[in-house]
């Protein structure tokens, strides 16, 4: 198979990752703002519960 | 075992289907509004009048609230406590569960109704929400440090909102 820089050697992550000058991930706050507050809250409830499954299989180790 | 992260949604339809007034306040606000930050609980800011207090102190009885006690003890919500200006902590069938009569300087339901908004949250689900520029206001209030951790993403969603002229 051709080499391909491209595949190699992709786009350095500074360039697509964009954070304010305080440090706040912005693609983040955009993700989020695309969603409905319906979908924010669901993303929500989610990420609670999959956190307290990790933190159950934790304990139980 | 009661649940250790709350059933938001649950709280939320609980206390709407017992028709108590208040606003949501804290991280589950700021969620609301598009702020990528993580809450285990749900604080909301009660309207005091009595009738309010009885119509919530029976959504709190429909979910077994007990206040949240480091001793261990089983306390049952007290109309008295709704009622007032302190923070009542609960746990309930569907979660921890923060009922606060008032937030940052004294701020109650009657000063944050007019910065607030009700909002859509599907199935028939709509509550009112306290304004992300107020829940800013407010945090700096406080000012504690987990209060002061989260403002600048709070900042930032506020600003990145504006920008999009939400």
């Amino acid at each position: 198979m051709a080499y391909n820089p491209r595949v190699i050697d992709p786009e350095p992550l500074h360039e697509s990752v964009d954070f304010s000058d305080d440090g706040v991930d912005l693609t983040l706050i955009r993700w989020m703002l695309s969603l409905t507050p319906a979908e924010r809250l669901r993303v929500l409830e989610s990420n609670a519960r999959s956190l307290e499954t990790l933190r159950g299989a934790a304990d139980r180790r | 075992m009661p649940p250790t992260v709350a059933d938001v949604s649950r709280l939320l339809r609980v206390l709407a289907e017992h028709d108590v007034r208040f606003i949501v306040v804290g991280g589950v606000c700021a969620v609301i509004h598009g702020a990528p930050v993580s809450t285990f609980d749900l604080d909301i800011v009660p309207e005091r009048s009595d009738e309010n207090a009885a119509r919530l102190l029976s959504a709190l009885a429909s979910v077994d609230a007990v206040h949240r006690d480091l001793a261990g003890r089983s306390i049952a919500p007290d109309a008295s406590r709704l009622r007032g200006p302190g923070h009542n902590l609960f746990m309930t069938r569907s979660g921890p569960l923060d009922i606060l009569g008032t937030i940052g300087r004294g701020r109650d339901f009657a000063e944050l109704e007019s910065r607030s908004r009700t909002i859509d949250l599907g199935d028939g689900l709509a509550v009112r929400v306290l304004d992300l520029d107020a829940l800013i206001e407010v945090k700096r209030e406080v000012a504690r440090e987990k209060d002061l951790a989260t403002l600048p993403i709070l900042v930032r969603t506020l600003a990145e909102r504006r920008r999009r002229g939400d």
